[in-house]
């Protein structure tokens, strides 16, 4: 048994809370089960709660999506349809088809992008030190929590006399380099903790820093790159603020085409939730399959916006 | 994870006896690696370039921006000193701008920290099916502030979720007008801005509650503390950290908060809910006054970085003195 495991059991003992005031007397082991068990159930009671609270806007979205204009009008808007009809998702689905691939091919590209460059950038960070690597580090990442208004009439000129306004790869490449400060953070606190040895044992039998690279910390980082990947797929897929700015009418982000939907003279409430839950699919998606790693990405010192 | 160490020990002896083994093509093979050692500090190179200049550099840019009297679509450099920031100092929409982003920070901060705090303590009483609260409280969070804009503005309607529920509650009250009074405004959005961060604060404390060392729990329990004395006299000191660094990133978000409430209330009713971001954006691409609005995101800036730096600082000085 090793001493974690004897922590454990110590604990799980604790919990009961008997061990130190139960001396046989069967009215009161009763006593405390019965406290006990109102414990519980009032802790799951709020959580429950908790849990329909933060759900009740998501459902109530939801099940705008599938009723009629004539429906929603008249509906509770906490009650689903009657009568689900699809109609809302295709008119949905017409206006936004294209501007969800144009996402689709620029989130994919720079999310990519991004996790290579970050991944290079926190090895040479971790493993190839050089005097002020730590300043240097600092420097990038402040990056991470520059408020983006502060740099956007510069980056707005600059992405319009590059000829990249309203492009494919103008909203590739500025994801990509305003990723760079959070996919090295990212790498750089995994990488800290591959042991150096592994590292000086190849160096000494004649492998190069590209090898190494291959052969030892790619093969050894899958998890940081999904993480760094679902991580930058969310927030590339999520921005808008560089979409509202950098692109027109040619190369449309779902984002904006979202925003446009909905920013008519009247909103049309179905298709608005149509148009956001699609919108929302492969983020969703993420979120129950890779739910896990987006934590992971969000603990090591994410932020958003 | 042993075992992956191991298979790459494997593999990369056998190339390494191929290489010594085969002395000719040694030389070449290490010029090759001399080479490939350049490309990997190239990129890095050439990745710190980028961001000296998509970052550093146009940081600079924009205050020499802020300096000019830029107005209209074409680009001028005449400067005329700080007059856009004696301008600003005394415009009404900048304070008031400014007075909102502090009163946003106000009732928003504390709720989603507490909220997310009682969160994350209820989550750590060995929960069933822990996992799937999780998942659910954090979910709002992974949504883009496009999709949740538009989902609490369909809750904000006359006759949405929120006025039936309260109907609901407490039968006979009239219509709350939740984004058109220019007094609720701000605290709705805070409303919506809480159930959309409290997930992710409950994680931050739920990470830092996670790596409290066992032994620290044991003593206390076994010197009788216990429940609630056990969170406020123990864990809670425990996780200063964690609250740190919620505190320092909803801070920093309610400074740069633009998505959310320009697609909202678009800043409205009247300035009720003007912050300075969306006044950055109105001043430039709205009224074309870019040398104006510059000035507006370089104050933004310092603000951001008088919080930053020091965070940033303390952080890895700390853990620099850790190791």
């Amino acid at each position: 048994m090793t001493l974690d495991n004897m922590i454990e059991m110590i604990n799980s003992e604790l919990d009961n809370e008997m061990v130190f005031s139960i001396k046989n007397n069967s009215k009161t082991i009763l006593f405390y089960k019965i406290k006990r068990t109102i414990k519980r159930v009032t802790l799951y009671v709020f959580l429950i709660i908790m849990a329909i609270i933060m759900f009740i806007p998501l459902w109530s979205g939801i099940i705008a999506a599938f009723k009629s204009q004539a429906e929603l009008s008249l509906t509770s808007p906490l009650l689903p349809s009657l009568s689900p009809t699809l109609d809302p998702l295709t008119a949905a689905m017409n206006e936004l088809m294209r501007p969800m691939l144009n996402s689709y091919l620029f989130t994919f590209m720079a999310t990519i992008g991004s996790c290579l460059i970050g991944s290079i950038c926190g090895f040479v960070l971790t493993k190839l030190k050089f005097k002020g690597s730590n300043i240097v580090f600092l420097f990038l990442i402040i990056g991470i929590f520059l408020p983006y208004q502060s740099i956007i009439i510069p980056l707005f000129i600059t992405i319009r006399d590059l000829g990249l306004y309203d492009s494919l790869w103008g909203m590739t490449v500025v994801h990509i380099i305003y990723g760079i400060p959070i996919t090295t953070l990212l790498f750089r606190s995994y990488y800290e903790n591959i042991p150096d040895n592994l590292l000086n044992a190849a160096k000494v039998d004649g492998a190069g820093i590209m090898t190494i690279y291959r052969r030892i910390i790619l093969p050894l980082s899958p998890l940081p790159f999904v993480v760094a990947a679902v991580f930058q797929f969310t927030t590339i897929w999520n921005d808008y603020l560089f979409a509202l700015i950098l692109t027109g009418s040619d190369f449309e982000p779902a984002s904006f085409a979202l925003s446009n939907l909905a920013g008519g003279t009247e909103t049309a409430w179905n298709n608005t939730m149509a148009g956001a839950l699609l919108y929302s699919l492969p983020i969703i998606f993420i979120f129950i399959f890779l739910g896990k790693y987006l934590m992971q990405g969000l603990i090591a010192g994410a932020i958003k916006g | 994870m042993k075992a992956l160490k191991k298979e790459h020990w494997n593999t990369n002896k056998s190339i390494l006896i191929n290489i010594n083994g085969i002395p000719k093509t040694k030389w070449i093979m290490k010029s090759i690696f001399a080479r490939d050692k350049f490309i990997i500090r190239l990129i890095f190179i050439i990745s710190c370039i980028l961001i000296i200049y998509f970052v550093y550099f146009f940081i600079v840019w924009n205050v020499i921006v802020s300096l000019t009297g830029w107005e209209g679509l074409v680009q001028t450099y005449d400067f005329i000193g700080l007059e856009n920031y004696s301008q600003m100092s005394q415009d009404y929409v900048f304070w008031t701008s400014l007075l909102n982003n502090f009163i946003f920070m106000g009732i928003f901060i504390p709720s989603s920290i507490i909220l997310g705090l009682l969160l994350a303590i209820i989550l750590d009483q060995k929960v069933k099916r822990e996992g799937f609260f999780r998942l659910i409280y954090l979910l709002p969070y992974a949504l883009s502030f496009v999709v949740t804009a538009y989902l609490w503005q369909w809750m904000f309607t006359s006759d949405g979720v929120l006025n039936i529920l309260i109907d609901a509650i407490v039968p006979g009250t009239i219509e709350i007008s939740w984004l058109g009074n220019r007094y609720l405004a701000l605290v709705s959005i805070s409303i919506a801005m809480i159930w959309q961060f409290s997930g992710y604060v409950m994680l931050v404390f739920l990470a830092g509650i996670r790596s409290v060392p066992p032994s620290i729990i044991m003593a206390a329990r076994i010197d009788g503390a216990s429940g609630f004395k056990l969170y406020t006299r123990i864990i809670i000191p425990q996780i200063k950290t964690s609250a740190f660094t919620a505190f320092v990133i909803l801070m920093i978000f309610t400074l740069k908060a633009f998505d959310f409430i320009y697609l909202l209330t678009g800043g409205g009713p009247g300035y009720g809910t003007y912050i300075l971001p969306i006044m950055m954006y109105e001043e430039a691409f709205a009224k074309n006054q870019f040398a104006y609005s510059s000035t507006i995101a370089t104050t933004l800036l310092i603000v951001v970085m008088m919080i930053t730096i020091p965070y940033l600082y303390i952080t890895y000085r700390k853990r620099d003195n850790q190791k």
